[in-house]
């Protein structure tokens, strides 16, 4: 999982180690269960060393990771906001996006609704693009089958994402 | 059992679900049911007066004639075309053979008689009219055998004449009016009912040079000199017929005979009708009473011809009904089986709702026919009594019943085998009734303007139906032809000696009708029903062709003309070889006489021929335009389901 | 988000162009607001995709458009002439002349073959049976269907069939191709073979309007349009791609 998964889940607000992964576990629901309980933490330090995040002591005495408190840097803020509105599509792995999603309405970072409209144009274009390939390939070689993959993926991508924005138009106009 | 009524059941309410066309269905069959039973019982209500008549007058069940041998004459001088000489002026060559009526009396099965009376030939004049009359001699005493019953006024007198009440109706004479018999004058002082003899115009002919009744205009120029036509019967006293008589010895005798028992008329009459010249003209009450119902017969020869007929259009409705329903009856007929119903299961469900629809149909037209048949036979004035209900005879039901079951078996039996011989897949998936294909006239149409391009691949999709409609015209028209060969043959026969109008005509006009009417409501609805099953079967093809840019009119016109064409072809067919054909079988079957008619000339078929296009063509368009009205998105989209 | 051309009558290269388009059904408490408010410019040689939920009235707007139906309100200019105000005969020439319709489920007859599918349309026309025939087999030659010309569609694949139909569309040169849910009832497989006629009609110049359920197809557009409950809600602009990192779609490096 990527670092800026972390950065943005302290977006909201400074957090325990232990309540990011709370919060993470959530988010994810089934799909999180086979995480590495340590992987946040690692992330943590990284963060941390690259300036991105800094922790501060909590009052109890002890220097474990999960009770310390971290926060954003402006460096980190500006990587956050850097990172929502990128649209490169990651390997298959949703999981990514979908906490994209989930951190962004929790902080009142964008509008989760538009996050998903702009990622879908981007799938399109690539669809497209796929496509095009796809049909100037020799039916049936290596080339076209590997394209085809392309592009059925990204047509399942795109179903997902309209899916989303279901779900994330609902949400917003219930609460 | 419990087979029999899930099989009960099932046909039960699938009828219930499609009313229209179980309705449709009963018409069809309860039009030829009808027209059969009419056929069947017509005779035997028409019986009923006679009966009514013997019993009043105490009819004989034996007459017996002698008559006077006249002299061979030589050919009239001015020709044939002359007409008959008087009646009376005969010459005689031997007289009449009174004896012979006494020795009959005297047979041991005789328990009764009356006579013999006098009777002569002779012309009586009624105002503007003239007729032959036969007239007989009576007591002014009630006879023991054969009391004429008077109906209007009072029994003979001197100077005074009682008339038969069928013939004076013909004449349009009454009690009081004056009449001229051989050139004497007469009162009418009564009207009067016999059993003895067949009502005017039929007659028991006892004059010397014999009688002629009915006939064209041809075969009545063509008759022997003295020869009486269509005489007329009359009662006056004794002593005025001798008088009457110019020459004694002409006169003949008549003698009415009571048997021990009626039943054995017939065999009396074997044993002592002896075929000479002068020996008496035996004629049994069963005789007089067959010629007396002949109108009925020839009613019911009409009759049932039309119901041939309608049984047949019966079979094209039921034919297309079926056909037309068959995609529906093929996704149960996939259910039943995929419930693990046999072959034979499933057809006895399809059968069974036709057979359920026949039988009612059968119950129906018997009710019908019974109770409507005295309506047809009136038996004029010249009977007492009016035609009663007849009873249905079981032979007459299982008639009834057989032909209806055998309209619903034939339309439905191969529609019904071929469906119930479907795997279960195939009905289940309704690829059972994927259009025919018929690659020549889908490229002979091609070349046609758009209606006709349109109406031909209609029709050839569902070839049977265009044949069937073809069918049910060409029956009808043929019916129609013989109907006007009737008509033709009823008017020029119409009028008897003297000018009189014969009653009978009228009545067979008015059965002749009532059968036409019948026929062509039957065509008519058929028509109406086709179209509209051929809009429902081509919703999804006409509404295809509109969304590729056929405009409505064109689509409608094309349906319609679907029907109109076969509907022409049908007719040309009927009005040109059919009805001749039909005309020729209805003669052999009933033993007619071809040569007496004439057939109708080349104008009156295809001025028939266009009638019956114009009128397919407007019966067809306001289902064909209903059709055509539909949006076509909706269409398509019902399609698709 | 919608288009933002003018507001007026159409423009000089707007082959179709619909002004504030409604279509209703029934009344009161039943009223069903199937187009609710459409206004679309589609130029000459476009292609336009428009994508929506089911029941969200993109298949209605397309018969709105494709003179298959009249709008309840609004107007509707096909080729330069307004057409939502023509009776019904009317409307059947234009059928022939401006407009070629795929439908979802073909609705090719059965009993025709292929060729004698493609030429109705011209013989619907007045055309020649000669002429007809002869421009079937080319259009048949176009698709790619040249030898399947004697077959009927029940001996034809889902995609064959489909093509067969795009080729009946094309019969009178229309000036738009509307097509309803083409791949809808077709496989993967078939679905690209319907994706490459389109394609290959786009590159002809071929003015084609699509509603779709089908990613891969409203990618082929130059302009997808987004509908929902019977008005437009977004566009996204397709044209103007390249071949660009393909490699990083599957997770290669680049």
């Amino acid at each position: 999982m990527r670092q800026e998964v972390v950065l943005a889940m302290l977006a909201k607000e400074p957090s325990h180690g232990y309540e990011l992964r709370r919060r993470l576990r959530q988010a994810l629901g089934p799909v999180g269960e086979g995480m590495n309980a340590g992987q946040v933490y690692v992330s943590l330090t990284r963060l941390e060393k690259a300036d991105l995040v800094r922790s501060a002591r909590s009052e109890t005495p002890g220097d474990r990771p999960e009770r310390k408190v971290y926060a954003l840097t402006p460096g980190g803020q500006q990587r956050v906001t850097e990172w929502l509105t990128e649209v490169s599509w990651p390997k298959p792995d949703l999981a990514e996006f979908h906490l994209k999603l989930v951190a962004a309405a929790a902080a009142g970072l964008a509008d989760p609704v538009t996050l998903v409209d702009m990622q879908r144009r981007e799938l399109l274009r690539r669809l497209r693009d796929g496509q095009r390939a796809a049909m100037t390939e020799a039916d049936g070689s290596d080339a076209a089958l590997l394209l085809e993959g392309i592009v059925l993926r990204l047509q399942a991508d795109i179903r997902w994402l309209e899916s989303c924005e279901q779900s994330w138009t609902g949400r917003r106009s219930g609460s | 059992m419990g087979r029999v009524l899930l099989v009960g059941r099932l046909a039960w309410r699938d009828l219930r679900r499609r009313r229209l066309e179980a309705a449709l269905l009963l018409l069809a069959t309860v039009a030829a049911t009808t027209t059969l039973t009419l056929g069947l019982v017509l005779s035997d209500a028409a019986s009923d007066p006679y009966e009514h008549t013997r019993e009043a007058t105490n009819g004989p069940d034996v007459v017996a004639m002698v008559s006077a041998h006249p002299r061979e004459r030589p050919d009239h001088p001015e020709g044939a075309g002359a007409g008959p000489a008087g009646p009376v002026d005969i010459v005689v060559d031997e007289p009449a053979d009174r004896a012979a009526l006494d020795e009959l009396a005297e047979e041991p099965e005789v328990i009764d008689h009356s006579g013999p009376f006098p009777a002569v030939a002779a012309e009586m004049q009624a105002g503007d009219l003239t007729s032959d009359v036969q007239a007989v001699g009576r007591d002014t005493a009630p006879a023991a055998v054969d009391q004429p019953q008077v109906v209007r006024g009072d029994w003979v007198a001197d100077g005074g004449v009682v008339v038969e009440a069928s013939f004076a109706d013909a004449l349009g004479v009454g009690v009081g009016d004056p009449v001229t018999l051989a050139g004497r004058s007469f009162d009418v002082v009564g009207i009067a009912v016999s059993a003895a003899a067949p009502p005017y115009p039929k007659s028991l002919c006892f004059a010397p040079m014999g009688c002629a009744s009915g006939g064209t205009p041809e075969e009545v120029a063509g008759l022997p000199a003295g020869m009486l036509r269509d005489p007329g019967l009359v009662w006056l006293t004794t002593p005025d017929v001798q008088r009457l008589a110019t020459d004694p010895l002409s006169l003949s005798y008549v003698m009415n005979i009571e048997l021990t028992d009626p039943a054995g008329a017939a065999a009396f009459v074997e044993a002592h009708g002896v075929m000479s010249p002068e020996a008496p003209i035996l004629a049994t009450w069963d005789e007089i009473r067959v010629e007396t119902t002949e109108l009925a017969r020839e009613a019911r020869t009409i009759l049932l011809a039309g119901a041939w007929l309608l049984g047949l259009l019966a079979v094209a409705t039921v034919s297309v009904l079926v056909g037309s329903r068959m995609a529906d009856q093929t996704r149960r007929v996939g259910l039943l089986k995929a419930v693990g119903g046999t072959p034979r299961l499933v057809a006895a469900v399809l059968l069974a709702e036709y057979l359920l629809v026949a039988l009612a149909a059968a119950v129906v037209g018997l009710v019908v026919g019974s109770l409507t048949a005295p309506l047809l036979t009136d038996s004029g004035p010249g009977l007492l009594g009016s035609a009663g209900t007849p009873s249905i005879t079981v032979p007459t039901a299982a008639i009834v019943v057989a032909v209806a079951l055998a309209v619903a078996g034939v339309g439905t039996f191969v529609p019904a085998v071929r469906a119930a011989r479907i795997t279960t897949v195939d009905a289940l998936a309704d690829t059972a009734r994927a259009p025919r294909r018929t690659g020549w006239l889908i490229a002979v149409s091609a070349r046609l303007p758009v209606p006709l391009l349109l109406a031909l691949r209609i029709a050839a999709r569902r070839p049977r139906r265009a044949v069937l409609t073809m069918v049910s015209l060409a029956i009808t028209i043929s019916g129609l032809y013989v109907a006007l060969v009737l008509a033709t043959f009823l008017d020029d026969t119409a009028t008897l000696a003297g000018g009189i109008e014969d009653a009978r005509t009228e009545q067979l006009n008015q059965v002749l009708l009532v059968v036409v009417v019948i026929v062509l409501t039957m065509a008519a609805v058929n028509a109406i029903f086709v179209t509209w099953a051929t809009v429902l079967d081509n919703r999804h093809a006409s509404a295809l062709a509109r969304a590729l840019g056929a405009t409505p009119r064109q689509v409608s016109t094309a349906v319609a003309s679907a029907q109109v064409l076969p509907a022409f072809a049908g007719a040309l067919i009927g009005a040109f070889p059919g009805g001749f054909a039909l005309f020729h079988a209805i003669n052999a079957i009933t033993g007619g006489d071809s040569d007496r008619v004439s057939l109708p000339p080349i104008w009156q078929l295809l001025a028939l021929v266009a009638a019956t296009v114009l009128v397919v063509v407007s019966l067809t368009a306001v289902p064909a335009r209903l059709g055509g009205r539909r949006s076509v998105t909706a269409a398509l989209q019902a399609e698709m389901a | 988000m919608t288009d933002t051309t003018d507001t007026s009558g159409p423009t000089d290269t707007a082959v179709l162009c619909a002004r504030g388009v409604h279509k209703h059904y029934g009344t009161g408490a039943g009223l069903v607001r199937a187009v609710d408010g459409v206004d679309l410019d589609v130029r000459r040689g476009e292609t336009v995709a428009v994508m929506g939920p089911s029941g969200c009235g993109k298949s209605t707007l397309l018969h709105l458009l494709g003179a298959l139906d009249r709008p309840s309100r609004g107007e509707v200019w096909l080729a330069g002439r307004r057409i939502d105000a023509l009776g019904e005969t009317a409307l059947a020439q234009l059928r022939r002349t401006d407009v070629g319709f795929v439908f979802q489920a073909f609705h090719l007859m059965e009993e025709l073959t292929a060729v004698e599918n493609v030429e109705l349309p011209a013989l619907l026309a007045g055309r020649s049976p000669r002429a007809a025939r002869r421009r079937s087999e080319e259009l048949l030659d176009q698709v790619g269907l040249a030898d399947r010309g004697p077959f009927l569609p029940a001996a034809l694949s889902g995609g064959q069939r489909q093509r067969v139909a795009v080729a009946r569309a094309l019969s009178n040169e229309p000036a738009v191709v509307l097509a309803d849910e083409p791949t809808g009832n077709l496989d993967s497989a078939a679905t690209v073979e319907v994706l490459r006629l389109f394609d290959d009609l786009h590159r002809a110049g071929q003015t084609l309007v699509v509603v779709t359920h089908d990613e891969r197809i409203a990618a082929t557009a130059d302009r997808l349009i987004s509908m929902r409950d019977g008005s437009f809600v977004d566009e996204i602009g397709l044209t103007g791609g390249t071949r660009r990192d393909l490699g990083a779609l599957v997770g290669l490096e680049g």
